[in-house]
This record gives structure tokens, C-alpha cells and sequence, in this order.
């Protein structure tokens, strides 16, 4: 064989010894460890971290949040609807190495520098699932946004951590006091609600009028202790439920007549959250629901006092809270001044 | 050599050299090229008795042994509220780009308007629903049907199907996909070549190109948390558990009781790549 072709196929060989070679030693150890493929890569994958924590990894840190949410309808295991904290304030664990996305962060950071999302754009967030949509099944809740909301946000009268609202009390669905009972009763609370329950200056509130729902669930609140007032808890003392049944049915029973002075509200109007508050309390502050006070005949000082006391933490009311959180003390004076135009005669 | 003794009897002396030489060439080459298939042959041999004694050997996962487990996965598309809130966690937990043209799982819509045959098909990708939701990095159904006159209409959840018999794992030229144990299909990111041969075999669509790191990507059934005893991310935040995973081996499992329980079908049955995603409540347009 001539040697240039000798030549050519030493070439061809040595080539492909060094092709073998190279194969042998670029190849992994792990390829074909467990099939054709780089066995190591298998670990590899499964080492990321998780960045979705789940609710239990917030509970640490956030207990009174938690505690609301676990009684709220967002949290139903039984049928299988979980809203965990996660879908609303995003991944809990580290995020990715891009940074944040743009939409993520409003607050302070949070701890390892995290930013979670605090969602103050409700009307976006809830309306993913709650928006009535074609081809949304009909057993989720759904609303015409328009319609049920006009233009306010979905926070100011829901709670984002227990958002159903207790239309129903118990004390509504429980049998109607007698009138006649409490009136007797209530003669010790004159000094303090006045006569017939129309305080002028007296230290208490006006009850004339008032849904008698209301005044059963306020009275329970004092005797069971969850809500506190050094001089009521003096008048509660001593009443068992019937009695608070039968004294709501008298003062309900007492006629309040609204008189809103026109002209002051005009003038106030403008500066006033007042149609923050009409859906619930009504656009006089004489609400038709039951279990949501009138607001008529309350003086300012009490107005006032109430809505810090919601602020502050001292009157507990999921509802409540939610409306005055972002209130200024301006805010509370001007409502209130708003709403305490309204006498009852 | 037999052809070279007939050739001998030519006359022309010059062209009988010739002819010799080429033959001699190609008998030299044929012989290095039975050698290099031998030690293919060899090698492939040697690899695969490699493979064979790896059989019961597992991947060092903490506290994980994938012969114990096979996954899978079940979307009840009657529970589907459309909110979307899949995607968008899959997204953060895969560190999938923000942007809405790439995604791992993703939702379709189904409306059959009155006197229309077949449905219309949407998802968060469409350009409406990106103008509903302000941005390509939120996802949200613009409501676009309010006023239309809606014969049937509903959502429907997709991801990788993590079929038995992948087409995706038979078209890669360099073994970067595969099959686990455990019956999830996986990606190497290191050796895929970015050739996208498997986005192309896949019936489902479930496999894009990421342009950033040049490899192609899809869903792993969160392959990182199920192997810590988590679920999937987008089980984790499904409001209505719409999504359900879990291990067909343990017969109280989630996803048993759901394929236990209900009609389930798959998806594009005759191609043959048999998914281990069943669905619950779709029709005829929907593959
Ligand atoms: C349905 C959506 C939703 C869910 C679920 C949810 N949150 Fe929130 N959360 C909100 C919204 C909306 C706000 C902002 C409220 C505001 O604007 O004042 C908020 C505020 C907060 C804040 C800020 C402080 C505050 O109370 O204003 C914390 C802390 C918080 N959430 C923790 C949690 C934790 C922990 C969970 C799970 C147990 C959870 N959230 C579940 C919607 C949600
Ligand atoms: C290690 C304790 C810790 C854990 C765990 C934790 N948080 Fe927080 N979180 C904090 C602290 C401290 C703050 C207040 C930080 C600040 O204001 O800068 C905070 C603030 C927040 C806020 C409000 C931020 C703001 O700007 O007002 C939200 C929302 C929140 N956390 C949600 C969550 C959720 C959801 C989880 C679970 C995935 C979680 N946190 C887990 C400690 C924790
Ligand atoms: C990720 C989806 C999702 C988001 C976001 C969400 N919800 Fe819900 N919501 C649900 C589910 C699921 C239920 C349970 C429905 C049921 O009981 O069938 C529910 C229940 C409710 C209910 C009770 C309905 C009833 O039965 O009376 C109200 C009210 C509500 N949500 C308000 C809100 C508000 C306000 C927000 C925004 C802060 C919000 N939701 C955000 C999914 C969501
Ligand atoms: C003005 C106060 C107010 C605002 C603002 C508001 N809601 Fe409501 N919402 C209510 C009241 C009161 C109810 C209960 C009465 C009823 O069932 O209609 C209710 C009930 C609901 C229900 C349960 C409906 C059902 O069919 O049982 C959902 C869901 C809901 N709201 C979601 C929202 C969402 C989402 C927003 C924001 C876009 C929002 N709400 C804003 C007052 C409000
Ligand atoms: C020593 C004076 C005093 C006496 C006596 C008294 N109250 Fe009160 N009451 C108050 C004060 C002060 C408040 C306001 C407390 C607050 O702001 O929480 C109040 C609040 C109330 C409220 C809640 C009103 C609302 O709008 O939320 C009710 C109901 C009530 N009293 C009923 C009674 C009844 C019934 C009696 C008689 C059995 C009675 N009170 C006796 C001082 C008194
Ligand atoms: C989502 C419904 C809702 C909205 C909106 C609302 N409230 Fe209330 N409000 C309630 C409920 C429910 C109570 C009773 C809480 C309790 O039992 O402590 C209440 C109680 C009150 C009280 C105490 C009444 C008393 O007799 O002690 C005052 C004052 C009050 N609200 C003022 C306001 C003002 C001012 C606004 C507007 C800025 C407003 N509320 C908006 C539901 C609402």
C-alpha cells in the first residue's frame, strides 16, 4: 500500500482513538447510572429550595393575622377551598435571582430583605376570583364588581383575613325580648342613657331607636367581657341574657326620630368619609340592617371615642377595623361632626 | 479479495493500478470502520452492563427513595375558577421569566358562543387578557364574554403531562431529558444543546425555549418540593383544588381517591405517549 494512504489511515485511526477517548473521559460518571442520562442531574433538581412556605411557616410571625384567617371562610379544608396567605402576599421564601418582579413590593422589607406584596389594590386582587364571569362555575362566589362595589375598594367593607360578613347575628335569630320586661329594667340605666334612652348630656350613649340586635349583641359584649367601659361595666353587672333580650326590645321600641340638618352636611360633606360608611350604617346613619347600628342621635364625643377605640384595638369588630385603620383623627372629627347632626327628639 | 484477481485480466496496466489502489484504500477503510463499530459495540455493551448493575441504586435525595413513589397528577376543570394564581406562583417558585409568553403551567378558556361550532380558546397570553391585567407579569381573564351570548364556557388548567411513553425523551440527541423512576420527566440544563427537537415531539405544547439560558424548559411537577413531601406550587395555591397530586402507590392518596372516584380522561389518548394527567370535566375541544 503506498505510504500516503498508510499515512491517511493512521490519521483516520489515531482520530478515532481520540474521539473514543475524549468520549470516555467528557462523559460524566453518572450518565447511564440510571439510564441515558446524567444520573447526578436528578439530585441536582431536587436540591432547589421551595419558595412557597406554606401557611405554617407564617404562623411564627404573624399569629394575630393567622388566627383571623383560620376562622374566616377563606380557610375551608373541609370543602376544599384554601385561600393560603401565599396567593395574596406571594412566596414567602427566597425570591429568584432576576430580583423581584416589578408588581411585588410595597412595604418595608421584610425579613432577609424579602419584600412581600401587601396588596392595597383589592378591587385587583379579589376580582380574580370573585368577579361574576362566564365560565366561572356558579359555586364560587362571585359579584358584579359595579354593581356591588361602585368604585370603592373591596377592604373597606371587607376584612381581606375573614372577609364574610355576619349579616345574621345570633342575638336576631334568637327569640324577641319583651319590651314590658325591660322597661322595668331600664330604669336603672336612665341616669347614664337618660330618660327613655335619650342621653342629652349624659356620660352614656343615645339607645332610643337603636336596632334592638345591636343593643342585645352590645350588652352580651359587656357582660361576657369582650368589650370593656369602666362606667358600663358597672350597668351591665348583674343582667343574664334574658334580661339584655328584653331591654334591646324596649329601646328598639322607643322612637328616634332622625333630623338631619341639610345644610351642615352640605358643608361638610366634601371633607367628611361619610359615603365611606353609608353601605352599612345608611346614608342618614339609620341603617336598615340589624345587626349594624344606627348611627342617629350618637353624639360627637361618642362618635369619636368609638371609631378610636375601633382604631386603637379596644372595641374589636373585623368590620369596623377595617374602616377606620387608614381614618386620621381629622377623618374621625369631621364624620362624626357629620353624623351627630342627627337628634332624635 | 476475489474482485481484485478478476480485475487483473484488464489490459490497461495504468488504470489496473489505479483500480487496485482504491480498492486497497477501501478495504483499509472498511476494516478501521468494522474496528470503530466494534468498540462502539463494545463500549455500548460495557455502558449498558453499567446501567444494569445500577438498577436498584437510587439518587442521593434526603429522605427520598423514588422506587417508592409514582406520581400523579389530576385537574378537576369543574372546580377551575380561572383565577390564574397558578401560573403565577409557578412562575416565582421556577424563577420562570416574567413575561407572558413563557410558562409551565398555564390556564385555556373554552367559550362556545350560540350558533358557533367550535369553541374560542384563550389564555393569560392573549392580548386582551394581558391589556386586563395592566402588565405581562400579572396574569388575569379580561372579562370579555359579559355581553355575549354564551352557549358553554370553562376553564381549563394544562401542564406537562409526564406521560409513561415521553416523545420528548425519545428525540433527545444527548440524553438531557429522561424519565425518572418515580415518573417525572426532567431536564438537564447542563447538557441540553438547546436544539428544541422535543418541543417539537410534544403533542401538548407543554415545552418552550428559554432564550436567556438557551436549553428548553418545562414543567418538573415541582420536582424540588415533591421530593421534600411538598406539593406541587401550584397545588399549594389552587383556592378551589382545582389541582391534584400525589402518589398513585399509596391507595389513600388524593390523586387514587380522584381516579378512583371519578371519570377520568387524558389528553390526545392516540398518540400513544399514555400522560399521567387525568382531567375531569372537558369536552371534545379540548386536547
Ligand atoms: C385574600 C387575600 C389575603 C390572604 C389570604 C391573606 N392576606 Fe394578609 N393582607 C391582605 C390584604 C389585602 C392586606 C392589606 C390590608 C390593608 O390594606 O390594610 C393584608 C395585610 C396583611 C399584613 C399587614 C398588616 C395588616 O394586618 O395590615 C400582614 C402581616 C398579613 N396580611 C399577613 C397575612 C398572613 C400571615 C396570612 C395567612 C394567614 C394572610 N395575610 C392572608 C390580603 C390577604
Ligand atoms: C421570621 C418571622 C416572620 C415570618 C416567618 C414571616 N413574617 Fe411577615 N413580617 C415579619 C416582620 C418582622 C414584619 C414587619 C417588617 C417590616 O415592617 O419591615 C413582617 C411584615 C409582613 C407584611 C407586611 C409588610 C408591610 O410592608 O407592611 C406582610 C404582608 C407579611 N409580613 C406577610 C408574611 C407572610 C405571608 C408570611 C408567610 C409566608 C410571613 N410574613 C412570614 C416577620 C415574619
Ligand atoms: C384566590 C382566589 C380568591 C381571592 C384572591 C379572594 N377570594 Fe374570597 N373566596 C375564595 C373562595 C374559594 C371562597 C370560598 C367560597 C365558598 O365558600 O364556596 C371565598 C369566599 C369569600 C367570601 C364569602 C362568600 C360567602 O360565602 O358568603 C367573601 C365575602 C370573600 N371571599 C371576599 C373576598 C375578598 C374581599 C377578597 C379580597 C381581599 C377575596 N375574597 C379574595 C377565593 C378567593
Ligand atoms: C360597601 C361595602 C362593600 C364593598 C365595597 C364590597 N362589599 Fe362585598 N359584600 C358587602 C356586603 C354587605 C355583603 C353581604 C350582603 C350580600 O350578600 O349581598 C357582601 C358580600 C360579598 C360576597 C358574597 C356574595 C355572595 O353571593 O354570597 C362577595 C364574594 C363579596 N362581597 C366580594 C366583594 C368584592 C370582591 C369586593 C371588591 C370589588 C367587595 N365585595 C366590595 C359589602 C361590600
Ligand atoms: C354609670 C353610667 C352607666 C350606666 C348606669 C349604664 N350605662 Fe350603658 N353605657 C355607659 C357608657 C359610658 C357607655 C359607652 C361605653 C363605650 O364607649 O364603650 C355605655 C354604653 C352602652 C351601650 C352600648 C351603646 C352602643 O351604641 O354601642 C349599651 C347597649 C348600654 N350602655 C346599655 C345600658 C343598659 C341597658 C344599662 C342599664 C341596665 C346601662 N347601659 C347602664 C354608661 C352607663
Ligand atoms: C362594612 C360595614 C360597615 C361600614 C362600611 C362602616 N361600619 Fe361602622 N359599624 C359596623 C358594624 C358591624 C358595627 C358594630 C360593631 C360592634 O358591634 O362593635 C359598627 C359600629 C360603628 C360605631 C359604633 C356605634 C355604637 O353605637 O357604638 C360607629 C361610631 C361607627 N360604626 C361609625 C362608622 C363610620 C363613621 C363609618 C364610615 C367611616 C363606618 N362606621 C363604616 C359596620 C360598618
Amino acid at each position: 500500500m503506498p505510504r500516503h494512504i498508510v499515512r491517511l489511515v493512521l490519521i483516520m485511526v489515531g482520530f478515532a482513538v481520540l474521539a473514543y477517548g475524549a468520549k470516555q473521559f467528557f462523559t460524566v460518571d453518572s450518565f447511564y447510572q440510571y439510564g441515558h442520562y446524567r444520573g447526578s442531574s436528578v439530585a441536582d433538581i431536587a436540591s432547589d429550595k421551595p419558595k412557597y412556605k406554606g401557611t405554617a411557616y407564617c404562623a411564627s410571625c404573624h399569629a394575630p393575622q393567622l388566627a383571623e384567617w383560620s376562622n374566616g371562610i377563606h380557610n375551608r379544608p373541609d370543602i376544599g377551598k384554601v385561600v393560603r396567605c401565599e396567593v395574596c402576599h406571594s412566596a414567602g421564601g427566597e425570591r429568584d435571582v432576576r430580583g423581584t418582579f416589578e408588581h411585588v413590593s410595597t412595604g418595608p422589607d421584610h425579613p432577609k430583605n424579602l419584600k412581600m406584596v401587601v396588596p392595597k389594590d383589592t378591587r385587583q386582587l379579589c376580582t380574580l376570583c370573585h368577579e361574576r364571569m362566564t365560565g366561572r362555575p356558579l359555586q364560587q362566589r362571585q359579584i358584579v364588581v359595579a354593581e356591588h362595589a361602585g368604585t370603592q375598594q373591596c377592604s373597606v367593607c371587607h376584612n381581606p383575613h375573614s372577609p364574610r360578613l355576619n349579616l345574621v347575628s345570633a342575638a336576631s335569630t334568637a327569640q324577641a325580648g319583651d319590651a314590658a320586661a325591660g322597661k322595668a329594667k331600664a330604669a336603672a340605666c336612665a341616669g347614664c342613657h337618660g330618660a327613655e334612652g335619650v342621653s342629652v348630656n349624659a356620660p352614656g350613649p343615645t339607645l332610643a331607636g337603636q336596632h334592638a340586635a345591636y343593643l342585645h349583641d352590645a350588652l352580651k359584649a359587656y357582660i361576657e367581657g369582650t368589650r370593656s367601659d369602666p362606667m358600663m361595666n358597672a350597668g351591665a353587672q348583674g343582667l343574664s341574657d334574658d334580661d339584655a333580650a328584653n331591654i334591646a326590645a324596649y329601646y328598639a321600641g322607643v322612637t328616634c326620630v332622625s333630623s338631619l340638618d341639610a345644610a351642615k352636611q352640605a358643608t361638610l360633606q366634601d371633607k367628611t368619609t361619610a359615603p365611606k360608611c353609608a353601605a352599612c350604617h345608611g346614608a342618614d346613619g339609620n341603617s336598615t340592617n340589624p345587626s349594624w347600628p344606627k348611627l342617629i342621635g350618637l353624639s360627637k364625643a361618642y362618635l369619636v371615642n368609638s371609631l378610636k377605640a375601633y382604631k386603637g384595638g379596644a372595641r374589636k369588630n373585623g368590620m369596623m377595623a377595617g374602616v377606620v385603620k387608614d381614618m386620621s383623627d381629622a377623618d374621625m372629627d369631621n364624620v362624626a361632626a357629620y353624623y351627630a347632626n342627627a337628634t332624635c327628639k | 479479495m476475489q474482485q481484485n484477481e478478476q480485475l487483473e485480466n484488464q489490459p490497461d496496466e495504468q488504470l489496473e493500478k489505479q483500480q487496485k489502489e482504491r480498492r486497497d484504500f477501501l478495504g483499509c477503510l472498511g476494516g478501521a470502520i468494522a474496528c470503530g463499530a466494534a468498540t462502539v459495540v463494545a463500549s455500548a455493551a460495557s455502558s449498558a452492563a453499567v446501567a444494569a448493575t445500577a438498577g436498584g441504586a437510587v439518587p442521593p435525595i434526603p429522605n427520598f427513595d423514588w422506587s417508592k413513589h409514582q406520581w400523579a397528577f389530576g385537574v378537576d376543570a369543574e372546580r377551575c375558577i380561572g383565577c390564574l394564581r397558578c401560573v403565577e406562583a409557578c412562575k416565582r417558585e421556577n424563577n420562570v421569566a416574567p413575561d407572558a409568553h413563557h410558562f409551565r403551567t398555564w390556564v385555556e378558556r373554552y367559550v362556545t358562543l350560540e350558533g358557533e361550532e367550535k369553541a374560542r380558546i384563550d389564555s393569560q397570553a392573549d392580548p386582551a387578557n394581558i391589556a386586563a391585567s395592566g402588565t405581562d407579569g400579572q396574569y388575569r381573564f379580561a372579562n370579555r364574554y359579559k355581553d355575549a351570548k354564551v352557549e358553554k364556557a370553562f376553564f381549563v388548567p394544562k401542564l406537562c403531562n409526564h406521560c409513561t411513553h415521553p416523545a420528548c425523551v425519545q428525540v433527545c440527541p444527548t440524553g438531557a431529558t429522561y424519565k425518572t423512576e418515580d415518573g417525572a420527566v426532567l431536564i438537564d440544563h447542563t447538557y441540553c444543546i438547546g436544539c428544541q427537537y422535543c418541543v417539537q415531539a410534544c403533542p401538548y405544547g407543554a415545552r418552550f425555549f428559554n432564550e436567556e439560558k438557551g436549553v428548553t424548559d418545562k414543567c418538573t411537577w415541582c420536582y424540588h418540593r415533591i421530593t421534600k413531601g411538598l406539593q406541587p406550587a401550584c397545588v399549594e395555591v389552587c383556592p378551589v383544588s382545582a389541582r391534584i397530586f400525589g402518589d398513585r402507590n399509596d391507595k389513600q392518596s388524593l390523586i387514587s381517591q380522584f381516579i378512583q372516584n371519578h371519570r377520568v380522561q387524558v389528553l390526545r389518548p392516540e398518540t400513544g405517549n399514555a400522560p399521567n394527567v387525568f382531567y375531569v370535566g372537558i369536552d371534545k375541544d379540548v386536547s
